[in-house]
């Protein structure tokens, strides 16, 4: 429990199974929602310095069984069951000062989202502070106050000055960071992580989750880790439990359950996974069939064209004194795929949206089928161009319905409303979804009616900015299997942004690697992502392949 | 996501709740302030009748169920008459800041620019003046009158729905589907009113049912001080400014019309921030 007790164990972490090892044991949770039972009754252990992982998709489950374990179950919710820590037992349901003695010190919460999960107005020095004084006994002073708050700021390898920060002032990464040092202010005995890595970069992603690894090991600390990424999973938990439903499906090592699945249900996760299947072929595997080695066909096809579609010459753009891009030049043939990638802030979506006029670059030529374009909207049409967004969530007006949307772009394309029944079985959505609100829409329904939206003017060209980042792997691959379909029945030419280079891997024909603003490395994607020539590419794949090494 | 499918189901318990008893008491006194100010004249025909032989009849006198005035007056029928003058001009006010708000609040927060600059000092000029201050040299200048004070608190409402409307569009813009709107070659006015402004609606709508309450508040301030409405209206202000030098021989003179201010300012409040909360709600994802 005390910081004492964790560094007088350091084998902990080495040796879990020593026989005078505490455990974090948890037995018959479960979670009653206002309609039944939501997550069925199962047990764990976790053995100091181990990490469990709870796997499953969007809707399992697997996030209400981690608020239970902390006490934060959202209002009509219930849990059942028994925490057996080594400083005490907590029967669920548990009241209110239970949980204010237990959660935050013995048990603590790593949220997904570093955007949200910090207050804006504190500076991060403050927040990690708050969490320390909350936790010790006795009150204390400024000065050791700062002193802890260093010493934890250096734990998650961060410089003492992010103290002084506000969260905004920092990267995802970062403040991902803060949360950690946050929430391991108070050596608690479980960590529970929920998502910790999903709303941030491939390459953060690792870092993330190593140093945590890194953390719970030198403590001597149970970690819980949710995640809907199997993925990421392997090689940073020893326990792996598979969630549907609300129901524990698959359980045991990680590594056997990785290699050989026995429920169905974890070998269709582990094939919806593009890092975990096959990272070599370059094609789009579908349970069809449809799809196989449409990039070979789509190249094909774009060396039969005439010209190129857009062709963007040294394209740069400065943000006032901050230059993001320094003369990118980019090329899409017709009925290409082009995949751009590179880490947040290497400029790529600058790029594509320079390309499709909602910003205006600071010098270059853009020249869309031979005719160069002014910057901006003003000079592009409609038919030209649509973007696909990351975030399903905001890319829809919410107070407009789904068959409002689609009108009015079938309207500006000239095309009548009747067309509406078509667009929607072209992404697959059933007819009625015409009369829903966004908001009853779940995030991967979403973006089909936001591909619809931007299809139902008959674009040459379809520009999908970290489209599928924002989705879980199995949705992921739904969205990705209907683009290679639609490239291929449309005939469109598409512009695919991603961090994901797993993603760009399964849909792009050829790929441009952007770093700091200019263009690393380009090529087939075939050959510059399974023999990166630049530095910068091999270390981006080499992080990719890291998080998930199947080889 | 699984975090914000949580967040979805916990809302469903939420919004079964019952409106708190304070909200339907409001919705009620705000009804019946309604419908006195719209059928007033017919429940009391002369409410401004004098009669010196009524004189300072003290409440529960018969007849005269809260008693009469100095000029014989019945406080009932006086303060029933001063219904329509009580909430016209406050719904005026709204109404007119309201449309000052959403046409140069959007066009500010959407364009941006040197429009925005523009409309952002005007705004800053027009806070800058006091309320009472500006109302007495209008007085002074123009001649003291109801549509001469609702003109003028329109304009010294108008800031704050200007601010509160260009946030809210700053907001929205900035989102996803308002530059998909862009993709679609829509032009800016189409976008602002019909794509952006929608999402903005509870703001304006919750900011319009505060404005009500603090227009009646000044109205009654500038009546009682003698600025807002002519000597001899009707007028729950001028009631308390007529009921001072009377407030022991019918307090009721007072007092009355004092509370309903009071109440009715605090309804809108209320109504208002219930309402603000519940559009909010539905109207975001």
């Amino acid at each position: 429990m005390t910081q004492l007790n964790a560094a007088n164990t350091p084998a902990a972490g080495a040796h879990p199974d020593t026989p005078t090892a505490a455990q974090v044991t948890v037995t018959g949770l479960a979670v009653d929602g206002p309609a039944g039972v939501v997550v069925e009754p199962f047990d764990f252990s976790i053995a100091p310095g181990e990490t469990l992982a709870l796997i499953g998709e969007s809707g399992s489950g697997k996030t209400l069984s981690a608020k239970a374990i902390a006490g934060l179950l959202p209002a009509g919710f219930t849990a059942r069951g028994g925490i057996e820590l080594t400083s005490a037992r907590i029967e669920l349901p548990a009241t209110d000062a239970v949980w204010r003695a237990t959660r935050g010190r013995r048990i603590s919460l790593l949220l997904q989202d570093p955007f949200t999960s910090l207050s804006p107005v504190h500076r991060c020095g403050a927040q990690i502070a708050m969490t320390i004084q909350a936790a010790s006994a006795t009150r204390l002073s400024k000065a050791e106050c700062a002193e802890l708050v260093t010493q934890r700021l250096a734990e998650v390898n961060l410089p003492a000055d992010v103290a002084r920060a506000y969260p905004h002032e920092l990267s995802g990464g970062m403040r991902q960071r803060v949360a950690i040092a946050a929430a391991l202010a108070t050596d608690p005995e479980l960590l529970i992580a929920d998502e910790p890595t999903t709303a941030l970069d491939a390459s953060n992603q690792g870092e993330i989750l190593d140093l945590l690894r890194g953390l719970q090991e030198n403590r001597g600390m149970a970690a819980l880790l949710i995640s809907h990424d199997l993925g990421m999973v392997r090689g940073r938990a020893e326990h792996v439990l598979v969630m549907r439903h609300g129901e524990i499906v698959e359980r045991g090592v990680t590594s056997s359950v990785l290699n050989a699945p026995s429920h169905p249900y974890t070998r269709a996760l582990i094939e919806a996974d593009p890092s975990l299947t096959d990272r070599s072929a370059g094609v789009v595997r579908t349970a069809s069939g449809v799809g196989v080695g449409v990039a070979g066909a789509a190249r094909d096809n774009a060396t039969g064209e005439t010209g190129d579609l857009v062709v963007a010459t040294d394209v740069t753009k400065s943000f006032g004194d901050k230059t993001v891009l320094h003369g990118v030049s980019v090329t899409v043939g017709r009925g290409e795929t082009v995949g751009i990638v590179g880490e947040s802030g290497s400029g790529k979506t600058t790029i594509a949206r320079c390309i499709a006029g909602l910003e205006y670059e600071s010098s270059g030529v853009i020249a869309f089928d031979g005719v160069a374009l002014a910057p901006g909207r003003a000079s592009r049409t409609p038919k030209q161009m649509q973007i696909v967004f990351q975030d399903p969530y905001s890319s829809l007006n919410p107070m407009i319905s789904v068959g409002r949307s689609l009108k009015l772009a079938l309207r500006v394309a000239g095309r009548p409303a009747s067309d509406l029944n078509g667009l929607l079985q072209l992404v697959e959505l059933p007819l009625e979804f015409a009369r829903k609100r966004p908001a009853e829409l779940s995030g991967g329904q979403r973006q089909r009616v936001a591909i619809a939206r931007a299809l139902a003017v008959q674009p040459e060209l379809l520009i999908c900015d970290e489209s599928v980042s924002a989705l879980d792997v199995s949705v992921q691959k739904q969205i990705l299997d209907l683009l290679a379909k639609l490239r291929v029945d449309l005939g469109l030419s598409i512009l695919f942004i991603s961090h994901d280079l797993a993603v760009v891997r399964q849909l792009a024909d050829r790929v441009y690697v952007l770093r700091h603003g200019d263009v690393v490395e380009s090529g087939p994607c075939h050959d510059v992502l399974n023999a990166p020539t630049h530095p910068y590419t091999q270390a981006l794949v080499a992080a990719s392949i890291h998080e998930a090494p199947t080889h | 996501m699984s975090s914000t499918e949580a967040i979805v189901l916990a809302k469903a318990p939420r919004s079964r709740r019952r409106h708190p008893v304070a909200v339907w008491v409001s919705i009620a006194l705000l009804g019946l302030v309604t419908f006195l100010a719209i059928f007033g004249n017919l429940i009391a025909p002369d409410a401004t009748a004098q009669s010196i032989l009524d004189s300072l009849l003290p409440p529960g006198s018969p007849g005269h169920l809260l008693g009469t005035d100095e000029l014989g007056r019945d406080v009932l029928a006086l303060t029933i008459a001063g219904a329509s003058s009580a909430l016209v001009g406050p719904v005026c006010v709204a109404l007119g800041s309201m449309l000052l708000g959403i046409l140069l609040g959007t066009v500010s927060g959407y364009l941006r620019g040197p429009i925005d600059f523009i409309i952002g000092r005007w705004t800053d000029l027009l806070f800058s003046l006091p309320l009472l201050l500006a109302a007495i040299v209008v007085a002074g200048v123009f001649g003291a009158g109801y549509w001469m004070t609702v003109l003028l608190l329109i304009l010294l409402f108008s800031p704050s729905d200007i601010r509160i409307v260009r946030a809210g569009v700053m907001e929205q813009a900035a989102r996803p589907f308002v530059e998909a709107a862009q993709m679609l070659s829509l032009s800016k006015a189409r976008i602002m009113f019909t794509q952006v402004l929608p999402n903005v609606s509870s703001l304006i709508i919750t900011n319009s049912m505060l404005n009500v309450a603090f227009a009646l508040v000044a109205f009654s301030s500038l009546s009682f001080l003698g600025v807002g409405v002519a000597p001899g209206t009707a007028d729950w202000g001028r009631q308390l400014t007529d009921g001072r030098s009377i407030m022991i021989d019918n307090p009721a003179a007072v007092l009355v019309p004092a509370l309903l201010i009071i109440g009715v300012a605090s309804a809108a409040n209320l109504v208002g921030d219930w309402l603000g909360q519940n559009l909010t709600r539905t109207g975001r994802s």
